[in-house]
């Protein structure tokens, strides 16, 4: 076992439910590439967006306590998840009263020892750009995407230490590796809007409507995500953004994962490509 | 009584308000915010509803304006997107802020100080009983708890259609996942509410 590469999964709730097709995409991609994930046992909701801050950083810290008793680090591809464990583990390591108040909260003596990372820094700093791009089996040759980074995978900066946050470029890089054309898309950094659905929708299919507007408007194949809920709101919420603007988009939206499955030559069936909202057929078929 | 509603009546404010919200987690650098204004302008909640003003908010709680900002609207629209955070020269922390002041507010509301005028903190409610029960969140029942507490029977029923989306997808399951040490878990929610 090449314990390099070894770390303690942390797939969340949504990635076991509503983003079913990023955890099989994520697991098929990674075994691919050599990236080995062992489920983290007994793992809880980090708290996601809903939680309170003492409640979210407690829950999000056993979670670490759990990983730092068998010695991994964590490996997270919700950037919602990334952001909770990451700042709970920041809390922690900033000491006083804060650790205080999270490890009487989770009875655990958890000290900082682990490293939180997202999935996509692993593949594009751990893997590498040139190792993707020596594994592609059917480059994505002619393929137009909008990368799309949203809020949690890049900010903050002293949570998500692995972007910059004004200028990302993993997505970027990703999608050129694949042989695909990655397009300059100005919405990158947006906001979808997703914490607010339920309690002001308006807000919310406004914000995604900008988005998926410039992505269609500039002609791209697929916008390219790394988050389950922009997911969601690109995806889920496209025909009720179409039907509400009297609009048509008609985009598929993917995770980092499917899209570096197709390229990698992973059967669709892997990748989960049938449990996307808006059809990826016409993807698949190029 | 000052007879100009927009005249700001200096006996009503508490000067104590800023303290209370320092002392939040999340809350500790309010008293930096000198109102430069970067906030609002990387704000996608302000590019469509200018009533959603982080400065503003930050100067009336500076100022005292426990009530006003408290049972305002605007506290909850947060989109927790980190641009205004990450952009503060003088590191307020502004998304970490806009959650210390919606904690108070739950807390006020408690009290009977208060009346919260967002569905937001019933929604989220749902979704933290889910962990509470099981540890993990079962989104079948989260939704249809928080949409029923929220919109009812009817708004319920308009959801119907989504969630059949969702199940034909095999996106929303039946039952929950349960976390084992779910003891564990209900401790740390009980060693939260004591302090």
């Amino acid at each position: 076992m090449n314990l390099a590469y070894t770390f303690a999964y942390y797939p969340g709730c949504y990635l076991h439910a509503s983003a079913g097709e990023y955890d099989m995409s994520t697991m098929a991609v990674c075994e691919l590439l050599g990236i080995q994930l062992i489920e983290l046992d007994d793992w809880n909701c980090c708290g996601a967006l809903e939680a309170s801050n003492p409640l979210t950083l407690s829950l999000s810290a056993r979670n670490l306590a759990l990983a730092e008793k068998e010695g991994l680090d964590i490996l997270a591809p919700c950037s919602i998840c990334f952001n909770n464990l990451s700042r709970a583990n920041n809390a922690v390591r900033g000491g006083g009263r804060t650790k205080t108040i999270i490890n009487k909260a989770t009875g655990e003596n958890y000290q900082g020892e682990v490293e939180v990372r997202h999935l996509l820094d692993v593949i594009v700093n751990d893997i590498g750009l040139d190792n993707i791009s020596n594994a592609v089996k059917v480059p994505l040759e002619g393929l137009r995407s909008v990368p799309y980074y949203g809020c949690l995978t890049i900010r903050p900066s002293d949570v998500s230490k692995f972007e910059d946050p004004e200028i990302p470029r993993s997505l970027d890089d990703i999608i050129e590796a694949l042989g695909a054309d990655c397009l300059q898309f100005k919405h990158k950094k947006d906001c979808c809007g997703g914490n607010l659905l339920l309690s002001s929708e308006d807000f919310s299919l406004q914000i995604t409507k900008e988005i998926l507007s410039e992505a269609k408007e500039l002609g791209a194949d697929c916008v390219t995500v790394a988050c389950p809920l922009c997911h969601a709101m690109l995806d889920y919420q496209q025909s009720k953004i179409e039907s509400k603007y009297d609009i048509v988009i008609d985009l598929p939206i993917l995770y980092f994962t499917q899209l570096m499955g197709l390229a990698l030559g992973l059967r669709e069936k892997e990748l989960g490509l049938n449990k996307n909202f808006v059809s990826t057929v016409k993807l698949r078929r190029r | 009584m000052l007879e100009n509603p927009d005249v700001i009546d200096a006996s009503n404010l508490d000067p104590t308000f800023k303290y209370d919200i320092s002392t939040q987690l999340g809350g500790e650098n309010i008293k930096r915010c000198f109102q430069c204004g970067t906030c609002v302008a990387s704000c996608p909640i302000w590019t469509i509803d200018e009533g959603f003003n982080p400065r503003k908010i930050i100067r009336m709680a500076l100022l005292g304006m426990k009530e006003e900002v408290l049972s305002s609207e605007f506290i909850w629209f947060c989109s927790r997107c980190y641009a205004c955070y990450e952009q503060c020269p003088q590191d307020v922390r502004i998304t970490e802020l806009m959650g210390a002041i919606a904690s108070i507010a739950e807390r006020e509301e408690k009290d009977g100080n208060i009346k919260i005028r967002s569905t937001k903190p019933i929604l989220d409610k749902a979704f933290v009983n889910s962990i509470r029960k099981y540890g993990r969140n079962f989104e079948t029942e989260t939704i249809i708890s928080g949409v029923l507490a929220t919109k009812g029977i009817k708004g319920l029923l308009s959801y119907v259609s989504d969630g059949f989306a969702m199940l034909r997808k095999r996106k929303l399951g039946f039952r929950p996942e349960k976390v084992k040490e779910l003891g564990q878990i209900g401790g740390i929610f009980e060693a939260l509410e004591e302090k």
